[in-house]
C-alpha cells in the first residue's frame, strides 16, 4: 500500500508534467470587446463611443420608427389601413397594455442610449475642444431621449409639473432600481443638459449630429412643451438668427424630402437620425411602413389631414394618391427611400423654429406671430394666414400639423395642449374619439420594468392595472 | 525519472514474485459440451490469466499463491474453481443472465455493469440503427428512463433538446455532455443562419456501437466540470478479429405530417370572407368600407379564388438511407470501415437533409504491452431549412396566414407576386430563394496504451472534433425578404475546432493475499480547447437574374465581419474503486477543473463523488434464493459543475459595431461579474437492480435528488441601467424523481419469444432560492421561488360573455370574479409546466422463428403546450387580414350562445388575442414511435447466395399520435419550452428496409 502511494505520487507528477500547460491557457479575452476603461481612454475613443450613442437613437422603437410613428398614429394624422401587416394595431386602436412590445422597446432602448451618453459624459478625459464638443453632443442626446420618454410615459408638464415623470439615471450602476422623478425634475435635467450642450459645443459636423444650435432648437421645443413661451421664443430666435441654417423653400422642398444623405449644407435640418446603406432597419425602417413601393405601406394619410392641403401647397405632393384595396387613398411619401441609404428620421427642422416663434408670440404680438407662421406658408405655396385672435392661434397649431405631419409631432401637441383627439371614420369605431382623460393617453411603464424594479412598481400610470 | 523506475521496479517485484511455478491445463465447454473459445481463465486476485483457444483449451502457469481460478466468457456465467493438486481442470460454463455480465463504457474506461456503483443506462447499436432519424439524439427518445429527448421541429437535421433527470439550470446550458470516443465534443446547434441545425446530424447512427447514459454522481463526476446535466458516452464501432464481414443496410420510405388537428384547418375563401364581413360590421365600418376592404382582400365581387396554401406547402417527403460496412482483422490488428448515405425530405417544402459519411477505425497491438487505436469519423450534411416563427418567408406561417383568395399562381401559371397582403408567396420563394447549410464534421481519436506492468496501464489520447458550417442565403430582389434591399445574399462560415488531450494511468491491485479486496485506480490530466471562427458576409442590390445568388454578385456589401470565440478547460482527476469479493464496491472520484469562462480568482472548481454498491445476491444467505439472480443496492452522492455559459460573460465589456454613418461606434455590451464561478450540481442517488428467474425479469429502480446551487443566473436588471440582465451566481433549484426500468421476457420458447421493455420517469422540479426571493419574468413563464422552472404564468381565460360575445378573464388566481377588460399583471396565475410529469417508453418485441414484430410506444403526461401564434389565426379578428382556422367558426354570434370563441370583430375583440390560458393546451400524448415487422431469411436459404444474414422489414415511425387535449393545434412535441413556433411539422415515416451480411 505504501509502495502504491509512493508510486501514485510519482505518477501524478509525471502526468502533470506531460500535460502541463502555460497558465495563460485559461486566460482568453473577447476578440471584439474591450474593458470600458480601454474603450474610453482617448479623445479618439470618446468620439467612437459618441457615435455609439447616436447609433442608439436609430433603434426601431426610438427614432428608427416608433417615435415618429406614435406621434401621428396615436393622433389623427395617420391610420392603419384595414389591409395591413399588423404593425402598430394596438396604437391605431388605442388598446395597448403594460406588456406592449413597442413601449418596452422604447423604454429599454431609450435608457440604453442614455447609458451610452452617460459613459461619454463621465469619461475621465481632460477638457479640450474635442472632448467638450463630444461631451456636449452627448448632453444633447441625453436631453433628447429624456424629452421623448417623459412626453410618452408621463402626463404633460402643462398638466402637473409635480406629477410622476421618468427615472433620471445619470451614472452607471447596473444594480440601481430608481423610482420616477417628477416631471419638473426631468425637465430641469433636460434644460441643464441642453445648457451644457449649448455651451460646450463649438462645431457643426453634419445634419446627423448635434450642434450648438441644434441643441438650442431642441430647447426651444422643450420650453414650448413646458408652455414657457418667452424662453421658447428666445431660443427659437437664437437658432433662426444665429444658427446659420437656411429654410427649405417651395422650389427645393421636393428635393429636400427625396434625399436620404446626411448633409453639411445646413439646409433646413437642425438634427436628424441617420440610417445609412449599411446600418439601417431594412423592412423595419420608418420608410418601409409608409412607402407603398415596399410590401407594408400599412400606415396611410387620414383624409381630414389631406384635405387641409391646398392644391398649390408643395407639401401635398408628399402625399400621393395610391391604390390600396382597390380604392385610391393619400399615402405618405415623406420618407421615400426604402433601399440603399434609407431615409433619415428628421428630428428638428428650422421651419419648426418659425412655428415655435409664431406660437410663442401669440397672443402678445399677433403680427409677429403671423409673420413667423407665414415665413413657412410662403415657402410652401400655401395661402398666407391672415386670421387674428383665437383663430390665429388655431391656424398656427394647424400649420404645425401640416408642416410637421409624419414627424412624430401631432400627438405630443395634443398632449401639451391637453386636447381631446377626434380621429374620424378611418379608425375603428371604438377608437374614433380619444379624450384627454383616456388613461392610455400616456404609455404604461412596461411590466418588465415593474417586475424587476420594486421602487417603480407602485408608480404605474393610472388606469393600467 | 530514475525515481519512477525504482518505484516501477518495486511494483513489478511486488506483483510478479517470480518464484517456483507449475502449469495447469484444461478445457472450457458450454452446457452442450461445445468448446468455448476466447474464454478468460485467470487467477483470482491477480490480473494474470490466459484465454482459451478455438478448441476451448488453455494452459496457465500458476503463481505460488494461486488458490482459485476464475473462468468466464462473454454471455456466459463465471465459474470459480479451487486449485488443488490436480494439473487438469475442465470447466462447464452456463449460459448466463446477460445483464450481469454486461460491460458498459463509463467515464474514461469501461466496467462490468454489476460492479458499477452509479446509475447508468446503455443503448445498443441494434436499437438505433437504420431508424429514419437524422441524429442519434433523436433516436434515443423513450429508450432510457429519465432521459427526455424532445424535438422542437420536424426539420431534418434539427436540434433535439435532451434533459436528463429534469432541467437543472435556468440560464446555463441544460443539455448533457456528449463524449464521442473519449472526446467531449461540441454539440448542439452551431448554425447562424439556419433556423435549426444539429452538429450530431453529421454522425451516422449506424456507426455507433453503444451509447451509455451516465445519470448520477458516481458515474458522471469524473467528467466533473461539465457533468451537471448528465453525460452521454458514445462509442463507435470496432472491428473484430476473424473473417472479414461485410454488411449492407438500406431503408427507403416517405415522410408526412405526424399530427394534424382538423380544428386548425385554415379556412377556405368563402368561410374567411363571411367572417371578415361579419367582423367589419361588428367593428362599425360602413358598407362602403366593407366593400373596399373585402375587395382588397381578394373578394372580387364574389368571384374569388380558393387556394389552399397548406396543401401546397405540405408534402410527402422522401426518406432513404444506405449503409455499408466492413470489419475484420487478426489478433494484432482489427479494422472497421463504413460508409453511409442518408436523405430525408421534411414534411413541407424547402426542408431536407442529405448526409454522406465515412468511418475508419484501426486498432493495432504491437505486443502485449503496447497498442494503438485510431479512428476518424467524417460526415457531411447538406441541409435546407425554411424560416420559422413569425418570418413572412416561413412556409408554415404562410400556410395559416395567407388568404386562400390570394393564390400562389396567376391565371397564366406564373407566380403571383402582387396583392398578397404584405405576405410572401412562399411557393415561389421556395424555388427562387436559397437557404442552405453545408455542415462537415471530422471527429477523430488517436490513442496509445502502454501496459507498464500487467496491472499498470498508461493511456494517452488525443481527440479532436472539427466542424465546419457553410451557410448560404439568397433573397431575390423582386419579391419577399430581399425586396427591401433589392436582393440580398449571405454567406456565413463557421468553424469549431475542439481538441482534447487526455493522459491517464490505470492501476489494478489486490490489496490482500486472497485477492478478495481489489483496487482499481486512475489518475489523469486533461486539457481542452475549443476555438471557433466566424466569417459573415452579406451584400445587397442584386441584378434581377435569380440564378445569381452569391454575395459576390451584390453591388453593396453590407456585412463583412469575422471574429473568433474560444474557451478552454484544464483538468486533473483521479478515481478509485474498491471491490470486496464483488459484494461490496466503493468508488470515489475527484476532479479539479479550470475554465477560461471565469475570472482570475474563480477559474478552478473541485468536484467529486462517492458511490457504494452491495451485490446482495453474492451473500451466503442468498445462496438458496434461486429466483433472484441479482439483487444490487447502490447509492452515490457528488458534486458536478456547469460552466455552460457564454465564453466572456464574466467580463465587463464595451463592444464595437454600434456604427454611425459607416464610422466606428462603441457601446457598453456586458455588465460582467468578476466573481463569477461554477454553477454546482449535487446529485444524490439510491437505486436497486433486481433480476428474477434467471434474467427473465430485470428491474432497475432509482430515486434521486439533484440540487443545483450557485446558479449561473441572468439576474434581470432595471432597464433604466441600460442593460436587461447580468449573469451572477445566485439561486438554487432541485430536481427529485424516480425512474423504473423493467425488462421482461414473458414467453420464451424455442420458436417464439415476447420481450417487454418498459421505462418510466417522474421528475419534480422546484426553484428553491432566487435573489431576494423575487420573481423573474420569463415570457409566458414565471421563475418563482417554490415553483417549478418552466411554469406557465398567464392570465386565465374565463370564456365568452354569453350576453355580448366579449372575452372574459379571471381577475385573479382565486377565480373570484371575471372581467371583460384584459386584466393586469396581478391576474396571472401559475398553471402547470412545460415539462412532463411522467414520460417513458414501452416496447414489445415478438419473435416467431424468423419474424420479429417490434412495437415501441413513447408516452408523455402532465405538461402543457402554448400556441404562440394563435392570436393571429384564432384571435377573433386580430390580424384580420390573415386567414383564420376552422375553430374560429365557433365564434359567438347571438346573445345567449355558449362558446369559448368571442365575437369576431375586425381588428380584434378587446384584447382576446393577448396571452392567456386560451392558447394553452394540455400536452399529454402517446405516440407509436416505432412499429416494425421484420423477417430474417433462413440461413440455409441465404447461405446458397453466400450470405450470412439477411433481414427484410417494414417500419412505421411516429405512425400514430394520441393526444388528450382535442384543441391541441400542433404536434405535442414543441421543445422543452413546449411552445409552438410554426416549425416544420414532425414527420411520421413509413419505410421498408433490408440488412444483409456476408
Amino acid at each position: 500500500m505504501k509502495t502504491f502511494l509512493k508510486y501514485a505520487g510519482v505518477a501524478v507528477l509525471a502526468i502533470s508534467l506531460l500535460g502541463s500547460c502555460k497558465k495563460s491557457f485559461l486566460e482568453l479575452n473577447s476578440p471584439t470587446n474591450v474593458d470600458p476603461g480601454v474603450a474610453l481612454a482617448t479623445e479618439a475613443d470618446l468620439l467612437i463611443a459618441l457615435r455609439g450613442a447616436y447609433a442608439g437613437l436609430r433603434n426601431v422603437d426610438l427614432f428608427g420608427r416608433s417615435f415618429p410613428i406614435w406621434g401621428d398614429i396615436m393622433a389623427d394624422n395617420s391610420y392603419q389601413h384595414t389591409l395591413n401587416t399588423n404593425r402598430y394595431t394596438l396604437y391605431n386602436n388605442f388598446t395597448f397594455n403594460t406588456t406592449d412590445a413597442n413601449a418596452l422597446g422604447a423604454w429599454t432602448a431609450g435608457y440604453s442610449a442614455i447609458l451610452r451618453a452617460n459613459r461619454v459624459i463621465a469619461a475621465p478625459l481632460p477638457a479640450s475642444a474635442n472632448v467638450d464638443q463630444y461631451k456636449g453632443e452627448a448632453y444633447a442626446i441625453r436631453a433628447l431621449i429624456y424629452f421623448n420618454l417623459v412626453r410618452y410615459f408621463a402626463r404633460p408638464y402643462t398638466d402637473n409639473p409635480s406629477g410622476p415623470g421618468v427615472p433620471i439615471v445619470l451614472t452607471y450602476d447596473p444594480e440601481l432600481k430608481p423610482g420616477r422623478s417628477t416631471v419638473q425634475e426631468v425637465y430641469a435635467q433636460i434644460n441643464d443638459d441642453l445648457n451644457k450642450a449649448y455651451t460646450m459645443m463649438t462645431r457643426y459636423v453634419n445634419s446627423s449630429q448635434f450642434s450648438k444650435y441644434a441643441a438650442k432648437g431642441l430647447q426651444a421645443k422643450v420650453y414650448l412643451t413646458m408652455n414657457d413661451m418667452p424662453n421658447a421664443k428666445t431660443a427659437a430666435l437664437d437658432v433662426i438668427n444665429n444658427g446659420g441654417f437656411t429654410a427649405v423653400t417651395a422650389a427645393n422642398h421636393a428635393g429636400y424630402w427625396a434625399g436620404s444623405a446626411v448633409t453639411t449644407t445646413k439646409l433646413e435640418t437642425l438634427f436628424e437620425v441617420s440610417s445609412d446603406a449599411v446600418a439601417n432597419l431594412a423592412f423595419d425602417a420608418l420608410s418601409y411602413i409608409y412607402s407603398q413601393a415596399g410590401n407594408y405601406g400599412d400606415l396611410v394619410v387620414n383624409d381630414p389631414l389631406y384635405a387641409l392641403f391646398e392644391t398649390t401647397d408643395v407639401r401635398r405632393a408628399l402625399y400621393p394618391m395610391a391604390t390600396r384595396g382597390g380604392a385610391s387613398i393619400p399615402t405618405v411619401n415623406k420618407y421615400p427611400v426604402i433601399s440603399g441609404d434609407y431615409s433619415d428620421t428628421k428630428v428638428l427642422r428650422l421651419s419648426e423654429m418659425y412655428l415655435i416663434a409664431a406660437e410663442a408670440s401669440y397672443p402678445a404680438e399677433e403680427t409677429a406671430a403671423r409673420d413667423y407662421v407665414n415665413y413657412v406658408t410662403s415657402r410652401r405655396n400655401a395661402t398666407a394666414i391672415a386670421s387674428t385672435g383665437v383663430q390665429l392661434y388655431e391656424d398656427i397649431i394647424t400649420e404645425r400639423r401640416k408642416e410637421l405631419a409624419f414627424e412624430g409631432d401631432r400627438y405630443l401637441d395634443y398632449m401639451r395642449l391637453k386636447r381631446d383627439i377626434v380621429r374620424g371614420t378611418n379608425y375603428p369605431a371604438a377608437a374614433r374619439n380619444i379624450p384627454y382623460s383616456n388613461f392610455r393617453r400616456v404609455l404604461p411603464i412596461p411590466q418588465t420594468e415593474l417586475d424587476v424594479n420594486p421602487t417603480i412598481r407602485p408608480q404605474q400610470n393610472a388606469g393600467y392595472n | 525519472m530514475r525515481k519512477l523506475l525504482v518505484v516501477l521496479t518495486a511494483v513489478l517485484l511486488l506483483t510478479g514474485q517470480l518464484l517456483a511455478q507449475r502449469s495447469i491445463t484444461g478445457k472450457v465447454v458450454d452446457e452442450k459440451g461445445d468448446p468455448i473459445p476466447n474464454a478468460s481463465v485467470s487467477i483470482k486476485g491477480t490480473t494474470s490469466g490466459v484465454v482459451t483457444n478455438e478448441q476451448g483449451n488453455f494452459t496457465l502457469t500458476l503463481t505460488p499463491n494461486a488458490k482459485t481460478l476464475v473462468i468466464s466468457s462473454v454471455n456466459m456465467g463465471t465459474e470459480e474453481v479451487a486449485v488443488g493438486s490436480q494439473n487438469v481442470i475442465n470447466v462447464t460454463l452456463k449460459l448466463e443472465d446477460r445483464a450481469l455480465q454486461e460491460v458498459v463504457v463509463t467515464g474514461y474506461g469501461s466496467q462490468k455493469k454489476a460492479n458499477v456503483t452509479g446509475s447508468i443506462a446503455s443503448i445498443k447499436a441494434a436499437d438505433i440503427e437504420n431508424r429514419p432519424f437524422t441524429s442519434i439524439d433523436k433516436g434515443i427518445q423513450g429508450m432510457v428512463a429519465g432521459l427526455q429527448s424532445v424535438a422542437g421541429s420536424g426539420q431534418p437535421g434539427s436540434s433535439q433538446a435532451i434533459l436528463i433527470r429534469g432541467i437543472s439550470s435556468i440560464n446555463a446550458g441544460t443539455g448533457p455532455l456528449w463524449v464521442i470516443d473519449g472526446i467531449p465534443v461540441n454539440s448542439g446547434d452551431a448554425s447562424r443562419l439556419q433556423t435549426t441545425a444539429n452538429l450530431l446530424s453529421t454522425l451516422n447512427p449506424n456507426d455507433v456501437e453503444s451509447i451509455t447514459v451516465l445519470k448520477d454522481a458516481a458515474s458522471q463526476s469524473i467528467y466533473g466540470s461539465r457533468a451537471a446535466n448528465g453525460v452521454i458516452v458514445v462509442t463507435t464501432k470496432k472491428g473484430k478479429a476473424g473473417k472479414t464481414v461485410f454488411r449492407f443496410d438500406t431503408e427507403v420510405g416517405s415522410n408526412s405530417t405526424a399530427y394534424k388537428n382538423d380544428k386548425y384547418r385554415p379556412l377556405n375563401s368563402a368561410e374567411y370572407f363571411q367572417l371578415t364581413q361579419e367582423g367589419m360590421v361588428n367593428a362599425g365600418y360602413t358598407a362602403a368600407q366593407q366593400t373596399t376592404t373585402l375587395n382588397g382582400l381578394g373578394y372580387n365581387g364574389g368571384n374569388f379564388s380558393d387556394f389552399s396554401w397548406l396543401d401546397a406547402v405540405e408534402r410527402s417527403g422522401a426518406q432513404q438511407q444506405y449503409n455499408i460496412s466492413a470489419q475484420g482483422g487478426n489478433d494484432k490488428t482489427t479494422f472497421f470501415l463504413s460508409g453511409g448515405h442518408f436523405y430525408q425530405q421534411g414534411t413541407s417544402i424547402n426542408s431536407q437533409l442529405r448526409r454522406t459519411n465515412a468511418n475508419v477505425r484501426v486498432q493495432h497491438k504491437l505486443d502485449e504491452k503496447l497498442s494503438f487505436n485510431m479512428n476518424v469519423n467524417g460526415g457531411f450534411a447538406n441541409q435546407r431549412a425554411p424560416l420559422n416563427g413569425g418570418a413572412f418567408g416561413n412556409p408554415i406561417l404562410s400556410s395559416y396566414f395567407l388568404l386562400p383568395s390570394r393564390p400562389a399562381y396567376n391565371a397564366d401559371g406564373s407566380y403571383n407576386f402582387s396583392n398578397l397582403g404584405g405576405l410572401h408567396n412562399v411557393i415561389a420563394l421556395s424555388e427562387i430563394d436559397k437557404r442552405f447549410l453545408r455542415q462537415s464534421s471530422l471527429r477523430g481519436t488517436l490513442s496509445g496504451e502502454y501496459k507498464i506492468l500487467p496491472n499498470l496501464k498508461f493511456r494517452s489520447s488525443y481527440g479532436a472534433d472539427y466542424n465546419v458550417l457553410e451557410e448560404d442565403q439568397y433573397n431575390n430582389p423582386t419579391h419577399g425578404d430581399g425586396a427591401a434591399s433589392n436582393g440580398r445574399a449571405f454567406a456565413y462560415y463557421t468553424r469549431y475546432y475542439n481538441w482534447v488531450w487526455t493522459n491517464t494511468l490505470d492501476f489494478d491491485q489486490a490489496l490482500n493475499r486472497s485477492g478478495d479486496l481489489m483496487l482499481n485506480a486512475q489518475v489523469g490530466y486533461e486539457s481542452q480547447k475549443s476555438n471557433a471562427y466566424f466569417i459573415s458576409v452579406q451584400s445587397q442590390d442584386f441584378p434581377p437574374n435569380f440564378n445569381l445568388t452569391m454575395p459576390a454578385v451584390g453591388s453593396r456589401p453590407t456585412t463583412s465581419s469575422a471574429t473568433i470565440s474560444e474557451y478552454s478547460f484544464l483538468s486533473q482527476f483521479a478515481s478509485a474503486t474498491l471491490n470486496y469479493q464483488n459484494r461490496f464496491i466503493l468508488s470515489g472520484t475527484f476532479r479539479r477543473d479550470g475554465s477560461s469562462r471565469f475570472g482570475a480568482n474563480n477559474k478552478y472548481g473541485n468536484f467529486g463523488s462517492v458511490g457504494l454498491a452491495w451485490n446482495i445476491e453474492k451473500e451466503a444467505f442468498m445462496e438458496n434464493v434461486d429466483f433472484i439472480s441479482q439483487l444490487k443496492l447502490r447509492s452515490s452522492y457528488g458534486i458536478n459543475g456547469n460552466a455552460n455559459i457564454g465564453n466572456y460573460d464574466w467580463l465587463t465589456l464595451y463592444g464595437y459595431g454600434a456604427n454611425y454613418n459607416q464610422l466606428p461606434g462603441s457601446a457598453p455590451s456586458n455588465v460582467g461579474d468578476s466573481s463569477l464561478t461554477w454553477e454546482l450540481n449535487k446529485p444524490w442517488n439510491v437505486g436497486v437492480d433486481v433480476s428474477f428467474l434467471k434474467g427473465r425479469i430485470n428491474l432497475t429502480a432509482d430515486y434521486y435528488i439533484r440540487k443545483s446551487e450557485d446558479l449561473l443566473l441572468n439576474v434581470p436588471l432595471s432597464r433604466t441601467s441600460g442593460f436587461s440582465s447580468r449573469t451572477r451566481n445566485l439561486g438554487a433549484m432541485e430536481n427529485k424523481g424516480i425512474e423504473v426500468t423493467i425488462n421482461a421476457t414473458p414467453v420464451r420458447t424455442r420458436d417464439f419469444s415476447w420481450v417487454v421493455d418498459f421505462n418510466f420517469a417522474h421528475n419534480t422540479n422546484k426553484i428553491t432560492s432566487l435573489p431576494g426571493g423575487n420573481d423573474i419574468a420569463d415570457g409566458s413563464f414565471i421563475i418563482r421561488q417554490g415553483e417549478a422552472y418552466r411554469t406557465f404564468f398567464l392570465r386565465e381565460y374565463a370564456g365568452v360573455d354569453p350576453a355580448n360575445g366579449a372575452p372574459l378573464w379571471y381577475t385573479g388566481p382565486d377565480h373570484a370574479a371575471t372581467t371583460g377588460t384584459y386584466p393586469g399583471a396581478g391576474a396571472r396565475a401559475t398553471l402547470g409546466n412545460a415539462l412532463p410529469k411522467y414520460f417513458g417508453g414501452f416496447t414489445n418485441t415478438f419473435s416467431y422463428k424468423g419474424l420479429t414484430l417490434d412495437i415501441q410506444l413513447y408516452y408523455n403526461f402532465g405538461n402543457y403546450v402554448y400556441d404562440s401564434w394563435g392570436s393571429y389565426y384564432l384571435g377573433s379578428g386580430f390580424g384580420a387580414t390573415y386567414n383564420k382556422v376552422a375553430r374560429q367558426l365557433d365564434r359567438w354570434t347571438a346573445a345567449g350562445q355558449t362558446t369559448d370563441i368571442p365575437r369576431y370583430v375586425y381588428g380584434g375583440n378587446n384584447a382576446f388575442q393577448s396571452a392567456s390560458t386560451f392558447y394553452l393546451n394540455q400536452g399529454d400524448f402517446v405516440r407509436l414511435r416505432n412499429l416494425q415487422l421484420g423477417y430474417t431469411l433462413p440461413k440455409n436459404l441465404i447461405s446458397k447466395i453466400k450470405l450470412t444474414n439477411a433481414v427484410v422489414y417494414v417500419r412505421g415511425a411516429n405512425l400514430f399520435t394520441w393526444v388528450k387535449d382535442k384543441n391541441l393545434p400542433f404536434d405535442p412535441e414543441q421543445g422543452t419550452t413546449s411552445t409552438s413556433n410554426l416549425n416544420v411539422f414532425i414527420p411520421k415515416t413509413i419505410s421498408a428496409g433490408i440488412n444483409v451480411s456476408f
